[in-house]
């Protein structure tokens, strides 16, 4: 065996790192076929971008976020390299107002007009500026086996029987939101008083909350290590899965919905790629493969036909005519507003 | 003035050739290290505009909110699990790195790798298998369980003693290797010559091999209490809500809340306790 020398490591140690770089002279700049798609995770089909590669030959590549505002940080501190990403409606406003998405030009994308009506020129995006992907709704994922009285109201989380066994999704908009809806304040308050309330009903709670989490949870729901959880309805849906004994309750109180939209990222050099795969998941059969793969709502009218008959007739998927007009989507927050919730928010997690 | 400057460094000796050796890590430091710092310093005077964009407007109303009451018990949680991990580490080390010095003969290289093993793997991944251990349907409950020594399972995720279990399984090499390094340096004539002299085994090690010992078990609790005071990750998943720490606070002002000249300040706080505290070591040791 050749024996290699210190002098030879250093060199190869030296050299490298240089090799990329040189890989990436030797390509064409822009030349390269490639979406950079940046996503919640557990919420794609897993043949999605597969077939999406097969059929047009544009590679993605996929990387996931756990929380939206860990993913609004990183953007905003200048994360390079995205060209996709998935936002929620409430955030449309403070991403456009930073620059950090460019609006999809209109007439672009050949199948936006499979997007129902109801999710077209919605409050959060007047001048569709990005495209609704899946939506769902916030409520309570609970073990039927372990939990035996059906939880119906959200102060059944502040129950102390659940000491230990219950979590809480680490998400400033849901909790915040859902303590003041509890006190009775309405979301647009701009009293640091109401906030304090809020905070410290929060933090009444944090004595029976085994964790903050908005996807691990659902490993440990499904493990039976938590039997009571704050939950968006697909997550819950997908562990259930996993575990029958899993159901979803939108409590008597009433609760919010939310859109999941795409957007292009601000400056994305893969422009032509990145809307080709958007109308890409606009597709029927796409938009209905990826929902029945996830278990979210799918705001796309034209994929209701292939929709897993099980969830189209799901209430707690599809709520009936009557309970969609008591879904609330979230009010877009102030720039104050949003510094005083995450700091409420903040404040509770280490309280 | 430059002159002035290199000498300081170079502690007043006069610069040869040898010195350049330094310069790679100082450009090193310099980028990576001192540029940044100083841009957190710079940070923690700004004010957070909308939406978590700064703004340039220097004052000290971080500083003013970090002294808030309500951050008090995270301080104090965080030197409790800190100093307590340094002291469980220090009881567990101590034994350990005398064992590997003065005992364990042709095996010590052997232990010595077994005990980085836990270092090759991730953090992330060792605390996630902790957690499937710990926890409520996991696998020590159910052993136990199996054994019929309890009858329902035991809360041992998220409590004060997973935390702890995770500091010290992530902590104890820090401790062990300087332990370990001054040991290996005390001459075995020292002690033999105590014993020559009628000391006995405990008054032997207490009188020669303990003080002897002294710089490693200093290097020891600093490389541990240290890090231990910044550490997020193990709180985060181990220690659950009701545990969070100092890292913890900091993470959260650059994640969560997007007021980082907030999180900057609690930083330079931190900072400049760690060091004035190590100042004041210093002072203690040159007088004693």
């Amino acid at each position: 065996m050749p024996e290699v020398t210190r002098r030879d490591f250093l060199k190869a140690a030296v050299l490298l790192p240089l090799v990329p770089a040189a890989l990436a002279a030797c390509r064409r700049a822009g030349s390269e076929r490639v979406v950079n798609f940046y996503n919640w995770s557990d919420y794609i089909g897993k043949d999605v971008l597969p077939n999406f590669t097969k059929e047009t030959g544009i590679k993605v590549n996929y990387d996931l976020f756990a929380d939206e505002e860990a993913m609004f940080a990183k953007i905003r501190a200048g994360a390079r390299g995205y060209d996709l990403i998935v936002i929620g409606d409430y955030l449309i406003p403070r991403f456009r107002l930073l620059r950090l998405i460019d609006p999809i030009p209109p007439g672009v994308l050949k199948n936006r007009g499979n997007i129902a009506p109801r999710f077209r020129r919605a409050s959060y995006d007047p001048d569709e500026a990005v495209v609704p992907y899946l939506w769902g709704t916030t409520g309570i994922g609970y073990n039927r086996k372990t939990v035996k009285k059906k939880p119906t109201s959200w102060w059944d989380l502040w129950d102390p029987r659940y000491k230990g066994r219950l979590s809480m999704l680490d998400n400033v908009r849901d909790c915040v939101s859902l303590a003041l809806q509890l006190l009775g304040i309405p979301e647009t308050t701009d009293d640091p008083a109401d906030l304090q309330k809020a905070h410290d009903l929060l933090v009444k709670q944090k004595p029976l909350v085994a964790m903050y989490s908005s996807s691990s949870y659902l490993d440990s729901l499904v493990a039976g290590e938590i039997e009571l959880a704050m939950t968006w309805s697909g997550d819950l849906f997908q562990a259930a899965r996993d575990n029958p004994s899993l159901d979803y309750v939108i409590p008597k109180e009433g609760t919010y919905m939310w859109v999941d939209c795409l957007a292009l990222v601000h400056g994305s050099r893969h422009r032509a790629d990145t809307l080709r795969l958007i109308d890409y998941l606009l597709e029927p059969r796409v938009a209905a493969d990826n929902a029945n793969a996830v278990r979210y709502a799918t705001p796309n009218a034209k994929a209701m036909p292939y929709i897993d008959p099980v969830l189209r007739r799901d209430p707690r998927v599809y709520p009936p005519p009557d309970r969609m007009k008591t879904l609330a989507l979230h009010h877009v927050l102030t720039p104050e507003q949003t510094e005083m919730w995450n700091r409420v928010w903040a404040d509770v997690k280490v309280a | 003035m430059l002159d002035r400057a290199l000498s300081w460094l170079l502690g007043g000796r006069r610069p040869t050739a040898s010195h350049l050796l330094l310069a790679p890590s100082a450009v090193w430091l310099t980028i990576f290290l001192l540029l940044p710092s100083a841009g957190l310093l710079a940070l923690s005077f700004a004010h957070n505009g909308p939406y978590g964009a700064v703004s340039w407007t220097l004052g000290l109303q971080n500083y003013r909110r970090a002294f808030n009451p309500e951050y008090v018990p995270v301080l104090l949680r965080t030197l409790v699990f800190s100093g307590g991990t340094t002291l469980i580490c220090l009881l567990l080390g101590y034994p350990l790195a005398y064992y590997l010095s003065f005992r364990a003969g042709r095996r010590r290289g052997a232990l010595i790798i077994a005990l980085m093993v836990p270092f090759w793997t991730s953090a992330l991944v060792a605390f996630y298998s902790w957690m499937i251990i710990l926890g409520r349907e996991g696998l020590l409950n159910a052993v136990l369980r199996r054994l019929g020594l309890v009858s329902a399972p035991l809360a041992l995720l998220y409590t004060p003693f997973s935390l702890f279990l995770g500091l010290v399984y992530f902590y104890l090499p820090f401790t062990v290797l300087p332990l370990y390094g001054s040991l290996e340096k005390i001459p075995r004539q020292y002690v033999e010559a105590a014993y020559d002299l009628g000391a006995g085994r405990w008054s032997a090690f207490r009188q020669v091999t303990l003080p002897l010992s002294m710089p490693g078990i200093v290097a020891a609790v600093l490389l541990t209490f240290v890090p231990c005071l910044g550490d997020f990750l193990t709180a985060e998943l181990l220690g659950g809500p009701r545990y969070y720490l100092v890292g913890n606070l900091i993470s959260n002002q650059f994640l969560m809340a997007q007021d980082w000249p907030f999180g900057a300040a609690l930083t330079c706080l931190l900072l400049a306790g760690l060091v004035g505290g190590l100042w004041l070591y210093r002072r203690w040791e040159a007088v004693a």
